[in-house]
């Protein structure tokens, strides 16, 4: 049996799973001052008389880190960053208390300045003095060397043992400085929080007799065992959309393209799901103000939802972005789209008459029919949906390339199906379809798809090598770890057949490594460097994933 | 939008290489790829990416006659970095950006109007392609052009040459030293745009210094007089003091500087081989610049400020050059008298040309008419020796863009009329007041329409 549990911005859904079917399921408002309780009051009743043995996984996508960075509950963190040459660091936006040391990393990860290491020593001692016990260090082409970044951190705790420094290229491999600094920052300013509600969970869990293993859903849709998931917490922001995508994966035949629309009270969330394969956010989320390096879904919010507010404007109306509260028919203040499709029952919640009322007081401001103002109302806010839509794919192709190939390739991909999920989807969803010319879907078990996505996603595990013969190092970015690169003639072969090796090993050591087969090399390219006219070395970039996917165990849906 | 952003294409065409160990090779912007992209440059608010696209082979059609058709002078990434350029010159007229650079490859600046073969890494000039697109399109007339490549832009001063309505100025250095042996002083342009082509012909190893007094006292000051609609920059990056095909004393905080003073519309990357001493640092340095971001610490990692001097004879060889030059510009309007009255009917003139990279030796002669209402429709009749004893024989009759009926007439009389002429293997027609671009095989009789 499979637990998920996915708690949501309005409600907080739970799904017990056997043999591909959910045999339970379960629904609370969520409570955002109370998410231990919000998780396991569902959870308890699912289970309830079920033998606890046969539970095998439970997997929790929770909404904590969103919250705390949203209400600012996150622990202060200074900021140490060496950029050497290039932008003035003044012009990132990362916080208040940032000190630029002296020293500097070049993109092939030499030495190019030296660490100022009595500059180093200073500010750590200032900002103990200030009280400060989290501090994150980030170099320029930290990810290249991390020799100058160890060394800040081991002055830091020279001056004060007990301050916790986070490293730059511990937070991320990738290029981009300033998402890597936000990225380590964030990081860090959630590690106490998210391990003190882990460690409630846990006890939680074993309270209730569940030896099963529990998982944490992260932002890419990939699982984490809850105990690994301290070190980078932050990654399990905006799980919510990503379930809901793992759950229309989990419905829904395999290697189709999607759109996923899950509309709510307040907004619609959309997402691709291109050849079976969710679309991933090519740079990182963007978290609060900060852009990050945090692998998400491509998500786009729009501030449409079944209870936006519905205002009469010249001889039309506007939706959103507000939410107006329950719509009318549900007792509410104010006319909703909810009602507007009551009324053409399309959909079936609520007091027809209270929906009839809301639409005549409507189409009396407008001077017209209470038919006619509902269907407005259904049709602005079906073309809203198509045009972002139709936005979305667009923004999808026309992301940069960089290759030759990559421009050639990219072709013009509209979906196949519209697939509709959480609440408010029932009605607009076939809309939505008909008018883009598609299918549209509401899978069985739509409104929790979410919760089911959580309990059969797989976990996901990212690798970047990279392997500088002319230098004769290699790195792997995620760990920051390098090592000795001998053969100055590396081909692209040994080069992939290396990470594969390091991949399995970063498997073991995060929980994950029976899915270390699953692993995949999303990009490997060969640079020949030549300098005069000759080869004095070779810059091999390998990137391996296990991307989203559903377990084995899940033979549901699709399957 | 707000229209306070800067435009980029990053196009390094990681996947091409003229070959395996050519300068212009996959590794050529690997490290500005790197270092662009750790300092987050496109995410910032001031700076917008766009996605490449091909250029339709009437684009390249528009500005070259290619021997014996686009498709053999081309590549699908000559296409892309010309197209690359075409998707920032609409996002420019569309408002959407106030200003653009395109940092691709392979580069095009030393591509003449004939194009049969690759020389100075170049197969089709993108500049050439975007300006015109852009006059085609959008109705623009007056453009200039500043070359701030350390090589002359000979492919680009080639096609403008008899075009009144583009100013084209190079500084490079001195041609006596460098390739490709061009750009001097009294290369003014053709009768009838005198002095709307300017060449700098530099000493070796001029400074920042050298090139900001130049800039100050003779482009800036020409570009204000002749007000272009658009500024295009030519931007090759191999006046760097490090560059290994040249040798200059030219600077990152140099190039950002011109940039943020020249303040060109749209820069396009030309040549630069420094990969990893200069590129990184000067492209950082030019898109913080254009992007209205303070560069002031883009610095190469060996840079010492006020390590490069000029001589007191350099200064004076320079300032020399500047009071030459703008005494042309300052005579432009009596030079072109001089010139149309000296030419008769006809402008001819014989050319030879070398193709460094291909190794094809080709012979012009350029026939251009002097016609009293328009800048005059032009005739070419080329010849290529590729070696091992084959030749390409060629003929193109071009109509300006602002060319009178008449001409226009002549033009295609001169494309008919060679039709059946067995001196040639192929003939061309440029229309570009029709935008209409044909050529026809001598051999096989049959046109083709771009």
């Amino acid at each position: 049996m499979l637990i998920g549990i996915d708690v949501g911005g309005t409600t907080t859904d739970a799904v017990l799973i056997e043999e591909g079917k959910v045999i339970r399921a379960a629904k609370v408002p969520t409570d955002r001052d109370n998410l231990l309780e919000c998780l396991m009051s569902p959870l308890d009743d699912i289970i309830r008389d079920v033998p606890l043995e046969k539970i095998e996984r439970v997997v929790l996508s929770t909404t904590l880190i969103t919250n705390l960075i949203a209400e600012g509950k996150i622990d202060p963190v200074a900021l140490v960053l060496e950029p050497g040459p290039g932008m003035n660091p003044d012009d990132y936006t990362l916080g208040d208390e940032i000190h630029i040391i002296r020293g500097a990393i070049d993109y092939r990860g030499r030495e190019i300045q030296p660490l100022d290491e009595k500059q180093m020593k200073n500010v750590a001692s200032t900002l103990v003095d200030r009280g400060y016990d989290k501090i994150a260090v980030v170099s320029k082409f930290g990810q290249r060397n991390p020799a100058h970044e160890e060394r800040m951190k081991a002055i830091i705790t020279g001056v004060s043992p007990k301050i916790q420094v986070e490293m730059g290229h511990q937070a991320s491999g990738w290029l981009n400085f300033p998402r890597r600094a936000a990225t380590a920052m964030l990081k860090v300013a959630t590690q106490d929080r998210y391990r003190k509600f882990a460690d409630e969970i846990n006890k939680a869990i074993s309270q209730r007799k569940i030896e099963a293993p529990v998982y944490i859903l992260k932002a890419d849709g990939g699982t984490l065992p809850l105990d690994k998931s301290m070190e980078s917490p932050v990654e399990t922001i905006f799980s919510g959309p990503a379930a809901s995508s793992m759950g229309v994966m989990a419905l829904m035949p395999s290697d189709q393209t999607s759109v996923v629309v899950d509309i709510g009270g307040t907004t619609t969330d959309l997402a691709l799901i291109l050849d079976g394969e969710p679309l991933i956010s090519s740079t990182g989320a963007k978290v609060d103000s900060f852009l990050t390096h945090i692998r998400a879904f491509a998500v786009k919010s729009v501030a449409l939802g079944g209870d936006s507010i519905v205002r009469a404007a010249g001889d039309g109306v506007t939706l959103g972005p507000e939410r107006a509260g329950p719509a009318f028919c549900l007792g509410g203040p104010e006319p909703t789209p909810t009602d507007a499709m009551r009324f053409l029952e399309m959909i079936d919640i609520g007091d027809g008459s209270l929906a009839e009322e809301a639409m005549v007081g409507l189409g009396r401001e407008l001077d017209c029919s209470a038919e006619d103002v509902a269907r407005k109302v259904v049709d602005v806010a079906v073309e809203t949906l198509v045009r972002e839509i139709d936005q979305m794919f667009l923004a999808w192709e026309q992301e940069p390339a960089y290759r030759v190939w990559e421009v050639l390739q990219k072709e013009k991909i509209r979906p196949q199906n519209v697939v509709g999920v959480g609440g408010g989807s029932l009605g607009l969803v076939p809309l939505v379809a008909e008018k883009m010319n598609t299918t549209g879907i509401i899978p069985e078990n739509a409104t929790v798809a979410n919760a089911i996505g959580a309990a059969v996603a797989r976990p996901t595990l990212t690798l970047t090598f990279r392997a500088d013969t002319e230098r004769c190092v290699y790195t792997v970015a995620e760990d920051g770890t390098s090592g000795e690169v001998r053969d100055r003639k590396m081909d692209l072969g040994q080069a992939e057949d290396m990470a594969r090796k390091l991949i399995v090993e970063r498997a073991e050591r995060l929980g994950v490594e029976e899915y270390a087969g699953e692993a995949v090399v999303t990009h490997s390219e060969v640079f020949n460097m030549i300098r005069g006219w000759s080869t004095v070395g070779r810059l091999l970039d390998v990137e391996m994933e296990i991307p989203a996917g559903l377990i084995p165990e899940w033979t549901g849906g699709g399957r | 939008m707000t229209g306070k952003r800067m435009g980029l294409i990053f196009f390094p065409a990681f996947d091409w290489a003229i070959s395996p160990t050519h300068p212009e090779r996959e590794e050529r912007l690997l490290y500005t790829r790197d270092q662009i992209f750790e300092e987050g440059l496109m995410d910032l608010p001031e700076v917008e990416e766009y996605k490449p696209r091909l250029a339709e082979l009437r684009d390249i059609a528009r500005v070259h006659l290619c021997v014996p058709n686009v498709e053999a002078q081309v590549t699908d990434a000559h296409l892309i970095a010309a197209g690359s350029t075409l998707v920032l010159a609409d996002a420019y007229m569309d408002k959407k950006i106030s200003n653009a650079f395109a940092l691709v490859r392979p580069p095009g600046h030393h591509s003449m109007r004939v194009a049969h073969g690759n020389r100075g890494f170049c197969n089709v000039n993108n500049e050439a392609i975007m300006i015109e697109y852009i006059r085609q399109k959008y109705g623009i007339r007056k453009v200039a052009i500043v070359d701030t490549d350390v090589h002359h832009g000979d492919g680009t001063q080639e096609i403008f040459y008899h075009d009144p309505d583009v100013l084209f100025i190079s500084f490079h250095q001195d041609g006596r030293t460098l390739y490709p042996g061009s750009g001097f002083m009294d290369e003014l342009g053709g009768p009838k745009a005198m002095a709307r082509t300017i060449n700098i012909p530099l000493p070796p190893e001029t400074p920042d210094e050298g090139i900001h007094y130049v800039l100050d006292e003779l482009v800036l000051p020409i570009l204000k007089e002749f007000d272009p609609q658009l500024v295009v920059n030519s931007a090759g990056q191999d006046n760097h003091y490090t560059d290994p095909l040249a040798n200059m004393r030219f600077s990152a905080q140099g190039y950002a500087r011109l940039n943020e003073k020249l303040s060109p519309d749209i820069a396009v990357l030309e040549g630069g081989y420094a990969i990893e001493t200069a590129l990184p640092y000067v492209n950082t340095g030019i898109i913080l610049a254009m992007a209205g971001l303070d560069y002031s610490h883009v610095r190469e990692p060996d840079f010492v400020p006020g390590q490069f001097q000029m001589s007191r004879t350099m200064k004076a060889t320079i300032e020399a050059i500047v009071q030459h030059q703008k005494d042309a510009w300052d005579r432009r309007d009596e030079l072109t008298d001089t010139a149309v009255s000296r030419a008769g009917p006809f402008y001819r003139r014989k050319k030879s040309i070398f193709y460094d990279t291909d190794m094809i030796s080709e012979s012009q002669e350029e026939s251009v008419k002097m016609c009293p209402h328009c800048p005059g429709y032009m005739t070419i009749s080329s010849r290529a020796s590729k070696g091992y004893g084959t030749s390409d024989r060629v003929f193109g009759a071009f109509v300006p863009l602002f060319a009178c009926h008449r001409c226009r007439e002549e033009a295609k009389e001169e494309y008919e009329s060679r039709k059946t002429d067995s001196a040639f293997d192929y003939i061309y027609l440029q229309d570009k007041t029709a935008d209409d671009y044909r050529c026809y095989s001598v051999h096989e009789k049959n046109e083709r329409v771009y």
